[in-house]
């Protein structure tokens, strides 16, 4: 025992300390390791933030945007691309399928909350708008208008609604898997600017 | 004419194939003009560096105040800055306990580039733990900081449940990175407790669980961080070797036991009266046995995890489909759930999705196996700490464990002394 003690004694240091150096050395070369690793994944262009998108081509409008998001009202509202629609006048994104006259009252309409509305432009065109701040995100124009017509109603996440949560709460339930993250580049995915 | 076209072409067009253009475009007589509209996207970049800035800023407030003034007072600013900033104003995310699974995510999909505020808000705090201890803990995180905020009265948890209850940080690490590196999900952003607070609203069931917290954080300090936190359990590996470390007072301790009460987190170790009489030969021992039952451990932990891959796989998106395909093709007269629709609709063949969920059951049996090590790991390095002969002979913080929170340095009567004490 005393042996023990003395070899202790004439060591340069402690055995603790000497614990303590190399546990410290261990942790900061884990810090540069760690760091240097992940380092190597960061991307440094202008696309420094990840956006959630719907892709629309993949998008069956399944309806559950407009419940799943964690805002009151969902972020997701429906887009018209004027350019590809056709401006019909029998809209299958206006009107319901089964509509039994083809005029405004409110059971003819596909929109439970009257956001699309109609403008004539000239025999026999019409102009189809969206009232964003009624539209809630639930995509049954959009399934009537792909089914019907040229797809020009679509869904997006719109990016100032959307608060860019770490987990998207739609794209966890999105039936499709059409919700993926997108650079800043394509934070929207425009079906008449392609 | 025209109205009769289109009626003949809307009987004639099928389900499939939404991007064919049906009609074709209108050639307007009127001299039409298309509405131009612009969608926004938010300075996100702006809100990046903001965003960085005052995690840097409230940093320093916190470790200035620590390690130059030894008071809490600034510290429990940052704490409101930081609910009201980061918790309230931003929505709480991106968040550093939410970053690990980016950053997981980042080494396995080659298609995720890191954003460059994700890394920082994730490597940031960790410096600054190897550096000065949990300082981010401390003030900055808003998770923290709000519980810190109602804490009240300190009723001190049975020190054996609470040892049993800080291993599962640990497991919640595992199972996060689990789930982030196999591409599922991130259940660490899903299971915040806090987030529906922040913003007023969200999942009921995640809200109540938050306010349950947040009344047990009345009665005793921060139960999400040393119960619950993965981050934090990452940080402690840090904080517990940290280069600069706090002290309660720069004076002689006077063991009056003061600083003991007064910490939420139980982060305070009282000297140690070997109470226990034993040889120095069993204590080695009895060491040498627990290093032994690690490798044990872990591998228990690995086999048993790996046992259980196929069930967590079920959380993962393309495993799920995959059931839901089987079970359509087993019944093809049953209602078409939208998956299934959606699974026929893109046209994907049944070899593809068979092929990604085989790739999935590998990575959940791979990553899996590592998850059960770490746990195995954890629980061996737990008990082994547990069975340490300490040589305390005053009350010293235990730096895995101290948030911080800069609560002792008032209670400490030599912190109060003006005159000098040789």
């Amino acid at each position: 025992m005393k042996k023990d003690k003395e070899q202790i004694d004439n060591s340069p240091m402690p055995r603790r300390e000497f614990f303590r150096k190399i546990s410290k050395a261990i942790a900061g070369a884990g810090v540069l390791a760690l760091g240097g690793a992940a380092a190597t994944k960061v991307k440094g262009n202008k696309s420094a933030s990840l956006y959630w998108q719907i892709d629309p081509e993949k998008c069956t409008q399944c309806g559950r945007c407009e419940t799943s998001c964690v805002m009151p009202v969902s972020a997701v509202r429906c887009i018209h691309a004027n350019k590809v629609c056709g401006y019909c006048d029998l809209c299958g994104g206006y009107y319901r399928t089964n509509a039994k006259e083809l005029n405004t009252a409110a059971e003819n309409m596909i929109c439970p909350t009257g956001a699309i509305q109609r403008k004539f432009v000239e025999d026999p065109y019409f102009e189809y708008t969206i009232d964003e701040d009624l539209c809630n995100g639930c995509g049954k124009c959009v399934k009537g208008c792909s089914s019907f017509g040229n797809g020009s109603l679509f869904l997006q996440i719109r990016q100032d609604l959307c608060l860019n949560c770490n987990e998207c709460s739609i794209a966890n339930v999105c039936a499709s898997g059409a919700i993926t993250r997108v650079p800043y580049e394509t934070a929207y995915k425009m079906k008449d600017q392609a | 004419m025209k109205k009769f076209l289109n009626s003949l072409v809307l009987l004639l067009a099928g389900w499939k194939a939404a991007a064919i253009s049906r009609f074709p475009r209108p050639d307007f007589e009127s001299g039409y003009q298309y509405p131009e509209y612009t969608y926004a996207v938010p300075n996100e970049m702006l809100w990046d560096i903001i965003d960085v800035a005052m995690l840097l800023i409230l940093m320093g407030i916190v470790t200035w105040a620590l390690y130059k003034k030894r008071t809490r007072g600034p510290i429990l600013w940052s704490s409101v800055v930081s609910v009201a900033y980061f918790g309230f104003f931003r929505g709480g995310c991106v968040c550093s306990v939410g970053s690990i699974q980016n950053v997981a995510l980042a080494f396995v999909d080659n298609s995720y580039s890191l954003p460059l505020a994700v890394f920082l808000f994730f490597m940031i705090p960790i410096l600054g733990a190897f550096l000065f201890g949990r300082v981010f803990c401390s003030g900055v995180c808003p998770l923290g900081a709000l519980q810190d905020l109602v804490n009240v009265k300190n009723y001190r948890i049975n020190k054996a449940v609470a040892g049993a209850l800080s291993v599962i940080p640990w497991i919640y690490l595992a199972f996060a990175l689990l789930y982030a590196l196999t591409r599922t999900r991130f259940i660490i952003c899903q299971f915040d407790p806090f987030i529906g607070i922040f913003r007023l609203g969200g999942d009921i069931g995640m809200i109540a669980f938050g306010v349950i917290l947040l009344v047990m954080s009345v009665f005793t300090g921060r139960p999400f961080c040393r119960f619950l936190c993965p981050y934090g359990a990452l940080l402690s590996i840090f904080s517990s070797v940290s280069v600069f470390k706090i002290g309660i007072t720069p004076k002689p301790c006077i063991n009056c036991e003061l600083c003991h009460n007064s910490c939420p987190v139980d982060a305070i170790e009282a000297p140690y009266g070997n109470k226990v009489n034993e040889s120095n030969r069993t204590g080695v021992k009895r060491l040498l046995a627990y290093m032994l039952i690690i490798p044990v451990l872990m591998a228990a932990g690995g086999l048993l995890m790996r046992q259980a891959a196929p069930q967590l796989a079920r959380a993962n998106r393309e495993v799920r489909l995959y059931s839901q395909v089987m079970y359509f093709e087993d019944h093809p007269d049953g209602e078409m759930i939208p998956e299934v629709e959606a699974f026929y609709s893109q046209g994907r063949t049944l070899e593809d999705l068979i092929s990604s969920y085989e790739e999935v059951h590998k990575d959940f049996r791979l990553y899996g196996t590592l998850a059960g090590m770490l746990i195995g790991l954890v629980i061996g390095v737990k008990l082994v700490r547990l069975s340490l002969k300490r040589g305390r002979k005053q009350y010293e913080i235990a730096h895995s464990r101290c948030v911080a929170c800069g609560k002792c340095f008032s209670y400490c009567p030599q912190n109060r002394v003006k005159a000098k004490v040789n």
